[in-house]
């Protein structure tokens, strides 16, 4: 016997999908047999975080941006989506295939070469067989999800954020599969960012990744921008060099905001894995 | 303009099994697994790809010359490398044993990298690693030296063989989900790249399906590519003849009968 009403227990149910989900990445066929993937299910107030990691770089990232107040307002308002680490520990060959793929003659020089680099955003180096074998990990994830009829998106930018607490301890590279709330339209068509983009936005977003769209006659060698609706009057001019705003900006990103985030959360995240 | 005529004749008959290889109705039935196969295909354009961007081209190849001529490469492939020589070898008879392959190929990974700065090809904070291995002009990638003795002329853009995999999973969700035998294979793949298939690719992967009692891809024994369906059957075709040459007589005159028991008499 029972009656529910409303659809707050789906938050639980999302949570229970997600471990659907998580067999699903354990049962997803590899091409090497050989790549180990690790998988770790957040949520609630353990995405605090994550959110805190993203909010400096979603900043200065548009795509960080989008992932970051989507998640962060769904969270404020007490629909929590579910985010699933997915990490893998690729930045070695065990397979002696010596293919060439990542650009050394030999597995045994990738290694090597593996040993002398500490790893960027999303980790690294890869042996792209193994990383072939995560990404069908990843994409079983997502296509689970939507058997499920579960809204998703799986995100660099969890990824980034879960690297930097060290989530996934035992990987080198990480995404993470957003989940829920139970609803049409979280991560595409985002009704969240009504409130963060603007016309002006928007526009000047599509001026800087597709200028040519903007472009007058060509044949002078320097054409004029269409960046306003009398755009003769005066014209502008499409300049390119270095930033130094942009780039301080980003180093601040990186070597401040994240680092205070850091020093805030990882001992706590860090903790977990001890008592483990 | 010419205009849909829908077509009305709905009645028929077909007659649909796995034996003998290459009947009629096997051919029917390998058929029905060419429209999953397509329908994989589908699912594999469809697969989430890093800011959506368009980059995987596929091949179909089916019909008995076509997949020997693919296994056979793979062989040639096999003893290139020892720690390749037996699992392709295991898996050329895996092709012969498919009704159709499916090759995915992202045909940016090696020309026209994602250039976030991930770090995933190299562990570095940059795209550096990728470029300063590549001939390119402001980062425009010259492909056209295509003389590289590797197997694959890396390095390459692991952020876009990352999405290699996202089609190829989505592919296999949908075999899946149709109930047609699927996996994925390097050695398939890089075979088929060798034969010219998806030219515009820097990295291929195949993907055998097929629609048998028995899963191709799993449960083989040792020495596979020497003891398989195909050897097993020619075998049988060797020993049968020569054991009815040995047993020789005269059918019209003469039949050997069973023994009588006196159990049998009972």
């Amino acid at each position: 016997m029972g009656h529910m009403i409303g659809k707050d227990y789906l938050q639980d149910h999302i949570l229970e999908v997600a471990k659907n989900i998580v067999l699903a990445i354990h049962k997803a066929p590899q091409i090497t047999g050989k790549t180990e993937i690790e998988v770790e299910i957040i949520w609630g107030k353990d995405l605090e975080p994550i959110l805190a990691v993203l909010e400096p770089v979603a900043a200065a990232v548009r795509y960080v941006q989008w992932d970051y107040e989507t998640i962060k307002r769904c969270y404020q308002r007490g629909e929590s989506p579910v985010v699933i680490g997915i990490g893998t520990k690729v930045n070695t060959s065990n397979l002696a295939w010596n293919c060439g793929a990542c650009g050394f003659n030999t597995c045994k020089e990738f290694n090597a070469y593996a040993k002398t680099v500490d790893g960027g955003q999303l980790g690294g180096p890869c042996c792209n067989w193994k990383i072939l074998d995560y990404a069908i990990a990843c994409d079983w994830a997502c296509a689970s999800a939507w058997q499920n009829k579960v809204d998703n998106r799986i995100m660099g930018s969890l990824g980034f954020a879960l690297g930097a607490l060290n989530y996934l301890p035992n990987s080198n590279v990480k995404l993470g599969l957003a989940l829920g709330p139970a609803r049409d339209m979280v991560y595409y068509s985002r009704e969240d960012m009504h409130k963060v983009l603007n016309y002006e936005m928007d526009k000047m977003d599509m001026l800087r990744c597709i200028p040519t769209m903007f472009a007058t006659f060509a044949g002078g060698g320097n054409p004029m921008y269409k960046t306003k609706d009398d755009w003769w009057a005066p014209p502008d001019f499409l300049n390119i060099g270095f930033s130094d705003e942009v780039m301080a900006a980003l180093e601040k990103i990186l070597y401040e905001q994240v680092p205070e985030a850091l020093v805030k959360y990882s001992p706590q995240v860090e903790a977990r894995y001890k008592k483990k | 303009m010419k205009k849909y005529v829908e077509d009305l004749n709905f009645e028929g008959e077909e007659f649909i099994r796995d034996w003998p290889f290459w009947s009629p109705q096997d051919i029917r039935r390998k058929k029905g697994v060419l429209e999953a196969a397509r329908l994989m295909i589908n699912s594999a354009l469809t697969a989430p790809f890093a800011g959506g961007v368009p980059q995987i081209e596929t091949h179909l190849i089916y019909g008995q010359n076509e997949l020997e001529m693919l296994a056979r490469k793979m062989e040639e492939i096999a003893h290139t490398n020892k720690n390749w020589e037996e699992p392709f070898l295991y898996e050329a008879v895996m092709v012969r044993d498919s009704d159709v392959i499916i090759l995915l190929g992202n045909t940016r990974c090696h020309e026209t990298p994602l250039d976030a700065g991930c770090g995933m090809c190299g562990g570095t904070l940059d795209c550096g690693y990728f470029y300063e291995k590549k001939k390119h002009k402001y980062g425009l990638v010259d492909i056209t030296d295509r003389s590289s003795t590797r197997m694959i002329d890396g390095p390459l853009c692991t952020a876009r063989v990352d999405d290699l995999g996202y089609a190829v999973g989505s592919a296999l969700w949908t075999a899946y989900t149709l109930m047609v035998d699927a996996r994925p294979f390097a050695s398939i793949g890089m075979a088929g790249q060798k034969l010219g298939y998806c030219p515009n690719s820097g990295m291929v992967v195949g993907v055998p399906v097929a629609a048998k009692a028995k899963n191709p891809y799993v449960d083989v024994n040792a020495d596979y590519h020497l003891i398989n369906m195909e050897k097993v059957l020619d075998s049988a075709r060797k020993m049968y003849a020569t054991t009815r040459i040995i047993r020789g007589f005269d059918y019209r005159k003469w039949i050997p009968k069973r023994q009588k028991t006196g159990k049998e008499d009972e």
